[in-house]
């Protein structure tokens, strides 16, 4: 295979790209001196993409299958630019299939969508147009809303930045928020706060989780930025891990939590270091990285209703990309942690166990959810 | 010899029209908001402040207590959080925080300051809080509402 025919396949596929093609693409320049030393160099150059080529098909074929893997597995709801500019919610299958926009409210920007345990419901928040979503403040900005899977009959609940950080009870009928005063957990059928606890230095997205024992969050405690587990019941809380983490997120067990982390001593991103997508058990043990690649801050992270499969987005800037138009929404197989895209020599050197996985990559996004409810066609 | 000392009687007028006035820093919002008003010193800034446009925190700073104006306060020390310390009070008002402000423009050590107060800081503030001071001092952080300079 030639270079161009190499190239044209690459662009070809751009839809569903392996991570790892971004770094083989990007060749240092190499200096050279004569014509045997050039005809040398061109051989190489030439063995090496074919070689590259012969890797890349492979990769293809791993992300192929992937997305083949779970392309009727349910649906992602994810926030969106529509083509006015403002943020909608759209439905898409695993595979990046038969998307379509849910809200489709030219006045409004919409953000922030969950689905219900049981996938029948919409709970995500509603804000005027033109207002900028802020990553770290958009739970108690604007409306809280709750639809129909597919974005039918929305019905606003409360007032403008009531009901902050609201997320589903395990059975759908109460919402946990929380407010500056505690944790709520408010009845939906009355809207009445039935249950108000310390909220102990939790202070935004905070998660409960499938069985109903505890809550996940991120607090100050010895510093900020720490993801926390609460008991649901007591209120005691743990430490889940420390320095830098955010946007935490059970499992289906109850028993794990995913979360973006930034770990200290990168010197990329002028010392800032990259954030990457982690998770570990509840209390705190066995704290593990899934996905990480320098050059990328790892948002959004999700796992499938089965936990076999992960959402993340991969965005160049810090945040996520809710000011601008969201991030590459992706999809990785959880067997397949941890993983490690484009050259990232250092982050290789940490983590030397990590592999080349199949990642799927779809459509620019921000806070992406899935569920394995079957959504109807559109109303 | 009359031209030398012209020139030393302006310049001396120069520098006694540019001294900054006495201001005890009172002004309708640090005498009327938060249920605590007080002058403290800014003893101590540890940690550096965070200027980042994509985040915003509090940073718990160390006060000496100079005088009660309003509410109780026992302890000669206070700690005290500002939110978004890097910015100039007057342009620190968000979505997260929509009741601050002040005219104190930059912090600096050995500055007074007339602060409006509420405590403990997390029953009015929901944000990241660097306090350095965590597991050495047990005594709850304040919340600066409004903050204003003093000149003495």
């Amino acid at each position: 295979m030639t270079k161009e025919a190499c190239e044209k396949s690459v662009r070809r596929s751009m839809g569903i790209l392996p991570m790892s093609r971004r770094a083989i693409l990007a060749l240092p320049g190499v200096a050279f001196h004569g014509r045997d030393a050039f005809d040398t160099w061109l051989a190489l150059v030439v063995l090496g993409l074919l070689g590259a080529c012969v890797t890349w098909g492979a990769q293809d074929d791993k992300v192929a299958q992937l997305a083949k893997e779970v392309g009727a597995k349910g649906w992602i709801v994810y926030a969106a630019r529509d083509d006015s500019g403002t943020w909608d919610l759209f439905l898409m299958r695993p595979d990046g299939s038969q998307r379509r926009d849910i809200t489709n409210t030219p006045d409004f920007e919409e953000g922030g969508p969950r689905f219900s345990p049981d996938g029948k419901k919409l709970l995500y928040r509603r804000f005027a147009r033109g207002v900028v979503i802020d990553h770290d403040k958009w739970g108690f900005q604007g409306n809280l809303m709750i639809a129909e899977n597919d974005g039918s009959k929305p019905v606003q609940i409360g007032g403008d930045r009531e009901y902050p950080w609201a997320s589903w009870s395990p059975d759908g009928r109460q919402i946990a928020c929380l407010a500056l005063k505690g944790i709520q957990i408010v009845d939906l059928e009355t809207k009445k706060v039935v249950r108000e606890f310390p909220r102990k230095g939790i202070y935004q997205q905070l998660f409960w989780s499938p069985d109903g024992k505890w809550f996940c969050g991120v607090a100050n405690t010895r510093m900020m930025w720490t993801i926390v587990r609460m008991n649901a019941e007591s209120g005691e809380l743990n430490v889940v891990h420390e320095f830098q983490s955010c946007t935490p997120d059970w499992f289906a067990d109850s028993a794990r939590i995913v979360y973006p982390s930034r770990p200290a001593g990168q010197s990329g991103n002028n010392g800032q270091g990259f954030t990457q997508l982690w998770y570990s058990d509840g209390d705190g043990k066995d704290a593990k990285m899934i996905y990480g690649e320098d050059g990328y801050h790892i948002y959004g992270g999700a796992l499938s209703p089965d936990s076999r499969y992960v959402l993340f987005t991969r965005c160049p800037q810090d945040g996520g990309g809710s000011e601008r138009s969201g991030a590459p929404i992706c999809i990785m197989r959880m067997a397949d942690a941890p993983a490690i895209g484009g050259a990232s020599p250092e982050l290789r050197k940490v983590h030397p166990e990590a592999k080349d996985s199949p990642v799927v990559q779809l459509v620019e996004g921000w806070e992406p959810c899935w569920t394995y409810t079957e959504i109807g066609a559109q109303k | 010899m009359r031209i030398a000392s012209s020139l030393i009687f302006l310049s001396a007028l120069l520098v006694a029209s540019c001294a900054k006035k006495p201001d005890t820093g009172e002004d309708p919002k640090v005498t009327t908001l938060g249920s605590i008003e007080v002058t403290a010193q800014l003893v101590e800034i540890r940690g550096a402040l965070i200027n980042d446009p994509l985040y915003d925190y509090a940073h718990v700073m160390k006060y000496k207590l100079l005088q009660i104006h309003r509410g109780e306060v026992n302890k000669e020390t206070m700690y005290i959080g500002h939110y978004d310390p890097a910015k100039p009070r007057d342009k620190v008002a968000d979505a997260r925080v929509r009741e601050i402000g002040g005219n104190v423009r930059q912090f600096r050590v050995g500055d007074i300051h007339r602060m409006a107060l509420e405590v403990p800081i997390d029953d009015y503030y929901m944000g990241g809080i660097i306090n350095k001071y965590f597991g050495e001092v047990n005594e709850p952080a304040y919340w600066a509402i409004w903050t204003n300079r003093v000149v003495k």
